[in-house]
């Protein structure tokens, strides 16, 4: 009997809320004003943001200069893959009829460059860049080596692909004296890139560390003489191939070059005057029909310069108040017909 | 495959008894059953093999195989390859652990023991050894172990009484009778293993009433029909033991060939989610094609010239053929659409619903400690789209347990008790305390409770004691006592049993009977009556009558039965008196009682004898026996003084009625199929409310022939549209049935309510082709269906038919193994557990003790787990969608390279891991139907849960440790940290967020406003009704007007009297002499020959051999 009375037991359902299904719910059930008027803050708060956005992009400072056709025969040269150990030089002057104030940064853009391909972006081998072993090329296939068989460092179509031009930016103080903007080379890129992804095989010598090795076939140099002049910017924890390495979502996209060295003339800003840019051109683009450019810019506490955001939050806040005025006036409306039902 | 060739050709079976090797020629299936689908060696590729047959497994395969292609491959291996061996993996559990109990069940079937006749002596043997053509013995309350032929038992003649519950649900005795040659052989061993008979008959089917067949044995041929064969399943009954031979073993019987083949049940849902995948998928390959179209141009303009830039040595490269590979990166891309997690969620959702199901206290039947089960875990959104329920009578909405309640003695209603259950303990106790002791055979089970009616007794007011007298002796009980000295009835039809039963308690009580007299114990007096005739009920006379001789010398005539047709005999004296009774018998009809109406008649020694004569006179013609016997009977049965009546309920199973009017209130049509007689499925369907006085028509199709049938429903339709669209001609009615989709318009012109009751015989018939969609059309406008006398089989045509050609889902609900082919057959099948049998529960896809359970199986867990399956999709669909086609939009900037914008990790972790739960939870536990969700703790914790994942996830995947560890794998340090200091990406989550919510709000508002929801509406409607008027709730005390309907005999069948009066079921106290035997023999043939044509008669109108040569 006794036993009889737990299986009894045991077979009944336990009473918990779960079990029975009664858990403690919330339940979101907001009244007409309290919807109304959330819609009408939200409305507001993202019409003022849209208008603080907006106000602060168009504090930007930005040049942008198209040297693609402005370098027409420099670009001629380059179509020609022989000519690849000719230097060709472009000057390209322009007026800055404002000055840029703050921080400036000068930047690189590429107009149609795919750097977002598929097999372009899996060519590459971290393992190599991190410097743990400089003769792994596994995945960078179709540049793994060179015709002589050594391993390509750094491998890859990325790396191969690099952005190779120079650019110089000279202030024409007047029409004799250019004085050469100072320009930081370093920290353009992540932290984390720099000190962690990146890093040099670990030997005396840098040039030793790639023995072995051959660079990438459009260089025209190693990557252990990127930056001779700095060994802490040289080899695979150079800035500027770092910045190139990450590589950019969309076939339009600019690279951070250089920082304004804010020194002498120089400590407020750019000084608004005449100034030339003096562009060693070795990138080609005329053959994927891309574009260059330069931009000098400033940033804000919003980030660059594009408008987008702040058209978006105004629309947005537009939209909703609108939204918020006719649902107040439909439900206005109904409740007067309603009472009137009621009566 | 060579057994199916051969079963196709075994058109008659030849069975020579005790020769094995002879019938092992004709490689017929031995008494094995196996249910189960694998063995161990077979699982697996079987269980692949079929697993990979559904489409989506099959197509996750393909993905899998496109991926491991290098030239294609845009995701890894591992974004598939693990939700894959996950989901396999489950099911093929899930299957071994089913089959494992099928296999469990088999072998506890297979092995149960018998004896069998093998090498001259009775050797235990188990069921799965048992041959055709062998021998086995049965003894008392033993199930059958197969289709055997009766040789010889203890009972006289080779009579013996089988119980068919499993079969046809039907509790009463059935009798089969051996042939008198072969019930010679007795219980000798030695001569019934010479027995070499050969039985020539039909090939293995699964008609439960027919049977034909011929034995030849000693040179002689015997015909051989239904009444000789016991069927496995079936349970020995009043019988210590009998013989039998295997015709049909295994597979063969009957029982095997009657329970349909297992289906594997899809819910529709289900099918909407297959239609859904695939026309994503079509929308999957557009997609794929624009992208891969997109390649090709690209490549064609842009790509060549990138080629040589970025890609060395490749020139050669088609650009058509890039497209071709594209379009393959773009499908396994793009396939997160529909990932497989879908269908694990899907899964784990059922799972948890069906948990719900178990868990459920409202549908624990404390009582037999039994809770609900959902056995079958994939069905549960379908329980709420239910229309048609088919339920079984007899175990489900009935409890088959007769008792005799009220009953009106000379004027006066006795029993006026409440039947609560509550309140049972206390009329037990007050039993007790009142110390009524007029029966010491007293049932302690016995529910008639009733001051007066004992003080009554006690006084001895003589119209009690006659109307208890007569209760003792009109009836065709047997009884017996066993060991114990307890009285123990052999009733042959249960509401007879409670009649009798309830005079044993109340002090008359009924003791044994020889041919001639009947003994009784009134008040503790043993009276012995002299019975001289027996007139035998019969489905025309609708009444049964006894004539006794007292001791005192009196001749007395005993009636009891159908109240309209016994009033019409009474004595004119008895004016006063029978409007009085018929007031009480309405009153007890409304009630859902069956009644019957009790009468006797004083009759003169001089005047008995004469009619006696006659009827000796009659019984002896040849030519119009039995009209002149029925006129003598009319004769006699007259100028009757009424008693009263009696009220016995076929109790219904508690909330049977506020079950079925809640479930008709949800729009679910519930049909009755019933195994029992038309009268009795009637008056449970007018006890459960299905059938009411206020319908406008029931129409009754009881035809014998096709064309009565044919006829039957065209007059019923008729009828049915002449009343509803009294300016249609009948024409345009009929060019209606000849299409089989029916018409809803014509449906919804028929306004009124409507039943239709139709059975076996003419359910055969209306099957046919030709007539089904009449038969349709006519079942489904009226509102409720009873089908009666019908088969297991036909249980399952009949809900075939409406899966069929209505498009409706379905749920079959029955208790016994009746109702296994129906249960199988249905969209749902629902199992009645706690009972005897279980095979039932076994078929079942959700069992639960009581029929009152299935409202809220239906109406609250399959409503939720619907509109939550629904919601889950909705859900699902949007957030991959969303996820997904930010990879259409990229492939325009990226060169349509297939490249993705997530990581891999992401993609895979995304449906398996950061979503997935959220969406669980809503699917398993939401709630209501309205718009707002219901946020429990549970979704709390889980949407806050995965955000809080997916941030340690990726802060883990963008740490520098892990990059040092993994390089390739882990390439993204610093990603994280830099992006997410990154001011406008917040600002872009903030306004994303906004703009993606404000307009669901809107329109939400807005709806609520201008569009009430249709919850909205209910709610609104609910509380004016509740100021209006308190709800209208249908009490089973509802009382009719008119439509008494008496219940005698319901599950009677003719012919028992002659059995009782011919003696020749008597147990004799001293076994007649061997020599005697063929002198009893040859009397008993007419009997015997009545009874088989008569039972013929009612149980089927398939032809038979109704001769039984001797």
């Amino acid at each position: 009997m006794k036993r009889k009375c737990q299986d009894y037991k045991s077979r009944l359902p336990d009473n918990t809320a779960m079990k029975q299904q009664q858990l403690p719910a919330f339940r979101l059930q907001l009244s007409a004003n309290e919807i109304l008027s959330g819609f009408f803050a939200i409305g507001l708060f993202c019409l003022g943001m849209g208008i603080i956005l907006l106000l602060s992009a168009k504090s930007i400072r930005e040049v942008e200069i198209n040297y693609t056709e402005k370098c027409a025969t420099c670009a001629k040269l380059r179509e020609d893959a022989t000519n690849f150990d000719k230097e060709c030089n472009c000057s390209i002057s322009f007026y800055l009829p404002q000055k840029m104030e703050g921080n400036v940064y000068l930047y690189y853009k590429l107009y149609g460059f795919y750097q977002n391909l598929y097999r372009y972006i899996l060519s590459r081998s971290n393992i190599q860049l991190v410097g743990t072993d400089v003769k792994d090329v596994r995945n960078c296939a179709p540049f793994k080596t060179s015709d002589n068989g050594l391993p390509i460092a750094p491998c890859g179509a990325i790396a191969n692909s690099m952005f190779n031009d120079t650019i110089v930016l000279l202030y024409n103080f007047n029409s004799s004296t250019h004085i050469r903007v100072p320009m930081v080379r370093t920290e353009t890129a992540w932290w984390t890139d720099k000190y962690v992804k990146f890093q040099n095989p670990t030997f005396q010598n840098l040039s030793s560390a790639f023995a072995g090795t051959a660079k990438p076939p459009n260089w025209p140099k190693p990557v252990y003489e990127l930056d001779e002049k700095d060994p802490g910017n040289n080899g695979f924890v150079n800035d500027d191939f770092i910045v190139w390495m990450r590589t950019a979502a969309f076939p339009n996209f600019k690279k951070l070059y250089r920082r304004l060295h804010r020194i002498g003339n120089f400590t407020e800003g750019l000084p608004a005057g005449s100034y030339s840019f003096i562009i060693n051109y070795n990138f080609p683009v005329g053959r994927f029909q891309g574009q260059k450019a330069v931009v000098l810019s400033t940033l804000t506490w919003s980030g660059g310069s594009s408008l987008f955001l702040a058209l978006a939050y105004l629309v947005t806040g537009a939209v909703t108040l609108l939204a918020s005025f006719s649902m107040m006036a439909v439900h206005l409306k109904l409740k007067e017909r309603k009472t009137f039902f009621l009566q | 495959m060579f057994c199916s060739r051969k079963k196709s050709l075994e058109v008659e079976r030849i069975v020579k008894a005790n020769d094995r090797e002879y019938n092992e020629k004709f490689l017929y299936k031995d008494n094995r059953i196996h249910t189960s689908k694998y063995s161990i060696l077979t699982f697996l590729p079987i269980n692949l093999f079929e697993q990979f047959q559904r489409v989506a497994n099959a197509y996750f395969l393909f993905l899998l195989i496109l991926q491991l292609i290098p030239e294609i491959s845009s995701l890894t291996w591992f974004t598939t390859i693990v939700p894959l061996v996950l989901v396999v993996t489950m099911t093929a559990v899930k299957d071994a652990t089913d089959d494992y109990f099928r296999h469990k069940s088999d072998n506890q079937v297979n092995n149960r023991q018998s004896e069998v006749l093998i090498d001259s002596k009775l050797q235990n043997e188990k069921w799965m050894n048992v041959k055709v053509g062998d021998i086995i013995k049965l003894e008392n309350n033993q199930f059958v172990a197969a289709d055997l032929l009766l040789l010889s038992s203890s009972e006289p003649h080779g009579l013996c009484y089988i119980e068919t519950a499993e079969l046809d649900g039907e509790t009463n005795l059935k009798v089969r009778h051996a042939l008198s040659v072969t019930s010679e052989l007795g219980a000798d061993i030695s001569r019934l293993a010479k027995f070499d008979g050969i039985v020539v008959c039909e090939a293995p089917n699964n008609k439960l009433d027919k049977f034909t067949g011929v034995l030849s044995w000693n040179g002689s041929k015997h015909s051989l029909n239904n009444e000789k064969i016991i069927l496995r399943g079936c349970v020995l009954r009043n019988t210590s033991w009998c013989f039998g031979m295997v015709i049909f073993a295994g597979p063969d019987t009957k029982l095997m060939q009657n329970s349909g083949k297992t289906k594997f049940k899809r819910t529709s849902i289900d099918r909407l989610m297959n239609t859904l995948v695939l026309w994503i998928f079509g929308f999957l390959i557009c997609l794929g094609t624009i992208l891969a179209i997109g390649n090709s141009i690209w490549e064609n303009q842009v790509g060549d010239q990138f080629r040589t830039f970025l890609f060395s040595n490749e020139r050669e490269k088609n650009s058509v053929f890039s497209g071709f590979l594209t379009f393959w990166s773009y499908i396994i891309i793009l396939n997160t659409v529909v990932p497989i997690s879908l269908y694990v969620s899907v899964e784990v959702i059922r799972l948890g619903h069906s948990y719900f199901i178990n868990w459920d206290r409202k549908m624990y039947y404390s009582r037999k400690a039994t809770p609900a089960e959902a056995r079958t875990t994939t069905l549960n959104e379908e329980l709420g789209q239910i229309e048609y329920v088919f339920s079984d009578k007899t175990g489900t909405l009935t409890q088959n347990i007769m008792t005799f309640k009220k009953c009106s003695i000379n004027g006066r209603i006795y029993g006026e008790v409440c039947d609560d259950w509550g309140q049972k303990t206390d009329m037990t106790k007050k039993k007790e305390t009142m110390g009524f002791s007029v029966s010491p055979q007293a049932d302690r089970t016995f529910q008639f409770f009733d001051h007066h009616l004992m003080e009554s007794i006690e006084l001895g007011d003589p119209k009690v004691h006659e109307f208890l007298r007569l209760l003792a002796l009109c009836h065709t009980v047997m009884s017996e006592e066993n060991s114990a000295g307890e009285l123990i009835y052999q009733v042959q039809s249960p509401d007879e049993g409670a009649l009798v039963t309830a005079a044993k308690n109340l002090g008359f009580i009924f003791k044994s009977r020889t041919p001639e007299t009947i003994t009784i114990e009134e008040l503790g007096t043993l009276v012995t009556y002299q019975l001289l005739a027996f007139l035998d009920f019969n489905n025309f006379r609708k009444r049964m009558s006894v004539i006794v001789r007292n001791p005192e010398g009196q001749i007395k005539l005993y009636s009891k039965g159908a109240d309209t047709i016994l009033f019409e005999r009474l004595h004119p004296s008895n004016e006063d008196l029978l409007t009085l009774t018929s007031d009480h018998l309405s009153e007890f009809a409304g009630e859902g009682l069956r009644t019957l109406a009790i009468a006797y008649r004083d009759l003169d020694d001089k005047y008995f004898r004469e009619w006696h004569k006659m009827l000796e006179d009659a019984n002896t013609t040849t030519d119009e026996r039995d009209e002149r016997i029925a006129g003598l009977y009319e004769e006699i049965e007259r100028d009757l003084m009424l008693l009263g009546a009696t009220a016995v309920e076929d109790k219904l199973q508690d909330g049977v009625i506020e079950t079925v009017t809640s479930l008709s209130l949800a729009n679910i049509k519930i049909w009755v199929l019933t195994g029992d007689k038309q009268e009795t499925a009637i008056n449970i369907g007018y006890a459960c409310n299905m059938l009411t006085d206020d319908m406008n028509d029931v129409f009754i199709i009881a035809g014998n022939t096709a064309t009565e049938v044919r006829e039957e429903l065209r007059k019923a339709k008729e009828n049915l549209f002449g009343r509803n669209r009294s300016f249609s001609n009948g024409h345009v009615v009929f060019e209606k049935k000849q299409s089989l989709e029916l018409d809803s318009v014509v449906e919804e012109t028929v306004t009124g309510d409507y039943a239709l009751i139709i059975n076996g015989h003419s359910l055969a018939y209306a099957l046919e082709s030709d007539v089904k969609n009449d038969l349709l059309e006519l079942a489904c406008m009226c509102k409720t269906v009873v089908c009666c006398r019908v088969t297991p089989l036909q249980k399952a045509q009949v809900v075939e038919l409406v899966k069929k050609y209505r498009n409706a889902v379905t749920l079959a609900i029955g208790d016994g193994a009746n109702d296994v082919s129906m249960i199988k057959s249905a969209h749902i099948g629902v199992g009645i557990s706690g009972q005897e049998g279980l095979q039932a529960v076994l078929a079942s896809d959700y069992s639960f003790a009581q029929f009152r359970y299935l409202q809220r199986l239906l109406l609250v867990h399959g409503r939720w787990s619907y509109v939550r399956m629904c919601k889950f999709l909705c859900y699902f669909f949007y957030k991959n969608f969303a996820f997904t086609l930010v990879h259409f939009w990229f492939g325009f900037f990226c060169g349509f390279s297939a490249q993705t914008v997530y990581d891999q990790w992401f993609i895979t972790l995304f449906n398996i891991v950061y979503t997935s739960l959220p969406v669980l939870a809503m699917g398993i536990f939401d709630q209501i139907a309205l718009d707002t969700s219901y946020w429990t703790v549970i979704n709390h914790v889980f949407i806050w849960g995965s955000i809080a994942t997916y941030f340690s996830i990726l802060f883990t995947m963008h740490s520098n440790d892990i990059f040092g560890i993994f390089p390739n794998q882990f390439p993204f340090v610093g990603n994280a940290r830099h992006s997410l200091t990154q001011k406008c990406i917040w600002l872009v989550i903030l306004l994303t967020t906004v703009a993606s919510v404000m307009p669901v709000v809107a329109f939400r508002f807005l709806k609520v406003d201008l569009f009430p929801t249709l919850s909205d509406q209910i709610r609104q409607w609910q509380k004016a009704q509740k100021k209006a008027r308190p709800l209208r709730t249908r009490k089973p005390q509802t009382r009719r007007s008119s439509s008494r309907r008496s219940g005698y005999a319901f599950a009677h069948q003719e012919g028992y009297g002659e059995l009782i009066t011919s003696g020749k079921n008597m147990r004799a106290k001293n076994p007649p002499p061997m020599s005697g035997l063929e002198k009893t023999l040859y009397n008993s043939t007419s009997w015997i020959e009545n009874l088989c044509k008569k039972t013929t008669d009612t149980v089927s109108s398939f032809s038979q051999d109704k001769t039984v040569k001797l």
